[in-house]
């Protein structure tokens, strides 16, 4: 919300949404607002609400209380098929007992539309999700990736403003995973429609999202572009979610100097009590490691982990294992230093 | 060890020999013990077993001089006859089993008898089976198979009074070409065939129905309700048919009811199209339950996004249920089906203690309005004596059921997986 990019018209908004189920509260007062050709992806840990919200956008459940609009429009109470919003199930909903072209063809058939543009239809979606020729093969002959674009086919032939997909990546391999996500990505900037995706995924989230949006517990906790939700976290929970961080306990001597275990380090926040006890967030890839006595904090290496791209390394200091990430290795056991660029310092205000 | 295989040639005479000089004793001492048997008494009783199928006898029943009753027997010796070509064959086989071993190199390694039942494990276990196979089943169809050809029947050609002879395709021809047979045949064919679609269609889609219905989100105690529909598969099934027998007869409390109401009484079991109507509904009642038990976990296992997304299409609940519920279920149980209809095909045990084929009708042969293809076969020979009839027919049920069997099978995920277990 930060960010400058383009801001088209709001296509569908949510106000002070709330669902129970029996005494159990999903989500809490929620509210949310999706722009016109948005990709926004709801992140976070299962049982965060986030799956609920999208099954309240696409009307298979009705909230215990609030509103939701779709152009303006009071849409609560609508059933599915007269929202023009469309789903992607987690495991496709595909029917076993059709193939492919029966399958997308599905919804035209039921609608009654005509032989001859379910046809052309259909074959538009085939070849939209690359799959022409596919017609008359079989479900189950189809791989995960496959069924995964005839799930997509199927719910886009249906023409939706606004297409929700639940986790529809979660079955597929790493690789198939990453191609698809460029390929959806794709996919929604050619169609110009409004994609809702719901992840658990937040390399997932980051990669593909114009606006991601984290949830626990049925609460909002930040919406914004991948950059600020990664760079700045709003809370703890944020940072330790998305992406790997070390959370430190540190005490905000004054604005932009904050001690961890007794070093002051400079940084870019302020706004907060003197002596005010706060969260500090640090990257694993922020920290910097150096064998000279910079003054900063002393440790040793402890383990050392090739990840490929770079060397995961655990430096125990004295009041706290710190996680770096860095592609110039130290091998285990040296003695080093850590230190820290100001703006790499994250201060967060302390939970409860 | 080479100088030994030259004498490989001896067990082509007598079996066991090179097997005997390779110092495989107990192997060999079996092997000589078959030719033994199979040369004194093998080859008596098989020559009298081979002349005996051949010629199904010869000396009709008449008292001798002594006044003692000499007859041949010709199905003793029809089965005789069988015994012996399958005992034959598997001597056949001990002997090519025989030859091809003498010609193997003993084993250079040292094995105890304790390995050697190791290595062998499966024979010894395969070999009760195997025997059991071939005599408790193959025997007994291919018995009833040469039956067919054959004109064993009352009055005139019944052992030990008359001889049975060969009669070739004789029977084929008059069931197909003798009026009274053809009628009794294609009118009871007709029967078969539609009772047994009728009878796994209705309880096919009655237990959907009450499995449906049991599993709607708005019935409550769905276990009462389950436990209610299941009882009719508890109770053993004869005893169940016994008392709707009684329930639906003349006296019956049925008739009872409806004469109290002002109607006419019912001939349920004892009219012709009502006694078939009565099958099918009684039939309906036993089967239902098993067809609603085996529904509700398929149900509860369709995915619920299904639905949803035909939600989304707009789809009505009628729609769902033909586009999404009935196809997939109809998906995993057509195995089921199939076979469900070869059973009731052949649903002997209903037929007979309902109605018993009854009523009478007198344009068949031994069968009535209800009876099946099986219980006119169980007529035939219990009743009637006219086994070579009852064969022909019996060789048509084999004809239809056997190719639906194989393919329900085929197509069961047992066997297409059988080598994943």
């Amino acid at each position: 919300m930060k960010g400058g990019y383009k801001l088209s018209e709001k296509i569908l908004e949510l106000n002070n949404i709330t669902k129970i189920y029996e005494d159990n509260t999903v989500i809490k007062n929620l509210n949310l607002y999706v722009r016109k050709n948005e990709f926004i992806t709801l992140l976070g840990p299962s049982g965060c609400g986030k799956t609920t919200t999208l099954r309240l956008i696409g009307g298979f459940e009705t909230p215990t209380s609030g509103k939701i609009y779709f152009e303006g429009k009071d849409i609560t109470n609508l059933p599915p098929y007269q929202r023009k919003v469309n789903t992607v199930f987690q495991k496709y909903a595909l029917f076993p007992h059709l193939n492919v072209f029966e399958n997308i063809a599905f919804g035209l058939r039921i609608k009654k539309v005509s032989e001859g543009e379910i046809q052309t239809r259909v074959k538009n979606m085939l070849s939209l999700v690359n799959l022409d020729g596919f017609e008359k093969r079989e479900i189950s002959s189809l791989s995960g990736g496959q069924q995964q674009r005839v799930a997509i086919a199927r719910a886009l032939v249906n023409e939706p403003d606004v297409l929700l997909l639940d986790e529809p990546l979660g079955a597929l391999d790493l690789k198939l995973r990453k191609e698809m996500q460029t390929e959806l990505k794709k996919m929604q900037q050619s169609l110009g429609i409004t994609f809702i995706f719901v992840t658990h995924d937040q390399e997932e989230a980051l990669t593909m999202s114009d606006t991601v949006v984290v949830m626990n517990e049925g609460v909002i906790q930040q919406i914004g572009r991948p950059e600020d939700i990664y760079n700045e976290p709003k809370n703890a929970f944020i940072a330790d979610f998305i992406g790997e961080s070390n959370i430190i306990d540190g005490i905000m001597l004054e604005d932009f100097l904050v001690e961890i275990f007794g070093v002051k380090f400079k940084c870019v926040d302020k706004g907060f009590d003197n002596n005010e006890p706060v969260d500090v967030v640090i990257r694993p890839e922020d920290i910097t490691l150096s064998r000279e006595n910079n003054g900063k904090i002393e440790g040793y290496i402890e383990n050392v982990i090739f990840k490929g791209v770079h060397y995961e390394m655990t430096v125990n200091t004295k009041n706290y294992t710190f996680k770096i990430h860095s592609t110039k290795m130290e091998p285990k056991g040296t003695r080093v230093y850590l230190d820290v660029e100001p703006d790499n310092i994250h201060i967060m205000k302390k939970v409860r | 060890m080479e100088d030994k295989k030259k004498y490989a040639w001896l067990s082509y005479i007598i079996m066991g020999s090179a097997q005997i000089m390779k110092g495989e004793y107990i192997k060999g001492i079996f092997l000589l013990l078959v030719e033994i048997l199979t040369i004194v008494f093998g080859i008596p009783y098989f020559a009298h077993g081979l002349w005996g199928i051949w010629t199904l006898g010869v000396t009709k029943f008449h008292f001798n001089e002594q006044g003692v009753a000499v007859f041949d027997h010709s199905i003793f010796l029809m089965l005789q006859g069988i015994i012996s070509i399958l005992l034959i064959l598997i001597i056949i086989g001990i002997y090519v089993y025989n030859v091809r071993d003498a010609y193997k190199a003993k084993e250079e390694k040292k094995t105890t008898l304790r390995d050697k039942i190791d290595r062998n494990f499966h024979w010894i276990f395969i070999t009760p089976g195997l025997l059991s196979l071939v005599f408790l089943i193959l025997l007994p169809i291919v018995f009833t198979i040469l039956i067919a050809f054959t004109d064993y029947s009352a009055p005139y050609h019944l052992p030990p009074r008359n001889l049975v002879r060969w009669v070739g395709l004789q029977n084929f021809k008059e069931i197909f070409g003798l009026k009274i047979w053809n009628k009794t045949l294609s009118g009871v064919f007709i029967w078969t065939v539609t009772w047994a679609v009728l009878a796994t269609v209705t309880s096919f889609f009655v237990g959907l129905m009450w499995a449906l219905i049991v599993n709607s989100s708005g019935v409550k105690i769905k276990k009462l309700w389950r436990t209610i529909f299941i009882i009719p598969y508890a109770v053993p099934g004869l005893i169940s048919m016994l008392i709707m027998r009684l329930i639906f007869s003349g006296q019956g409390p049925i008739n009872d009811f409806i004469e109290h109401i002002g109607l006419q009484r019912l001939g349920w079991l004892t009219d012709p199209h009502l006694a078939k109507f009565t099958l099918v509904l009684i039939n309906m009642w036993l089967g239902a339950p098993y067809f609603m038990a085996l529904m509700t976990s398929i149900l509860t296992n369709i995915p619920k996004d299904l639905y949803e997304s035909s939600d989304i299409d707009g789809a009505t609940a009628f729609q769902k249920l033909r586009h999404i519920t009935i196809p997939m279920v109809l998906y995993s149980t057509m195995p089921l089906l199939i076979s469900s209809f070869a059973y009731n095909f052949n649903n002997f045990m209903l037929i007979y203690a309902v109605t018993g084929g009854g009523p009478v009708n007198p344009n068949y042969r031994y069968a009535g309005h209800t009876d099946l293809l099986i219980s006119w076969i169980y007529k035939m020979t219990l009743n009637q004596q006219q086994y070579h009839m009852a064969s022909v027919v019996t060789i048509m049920i084999f004809l239809i059921i056997a190719p639906i069997v194989a393919f329900s099978f085929t197509r069961s995920k047992s066997f297409r997986e059988e080598d994943l277990i």
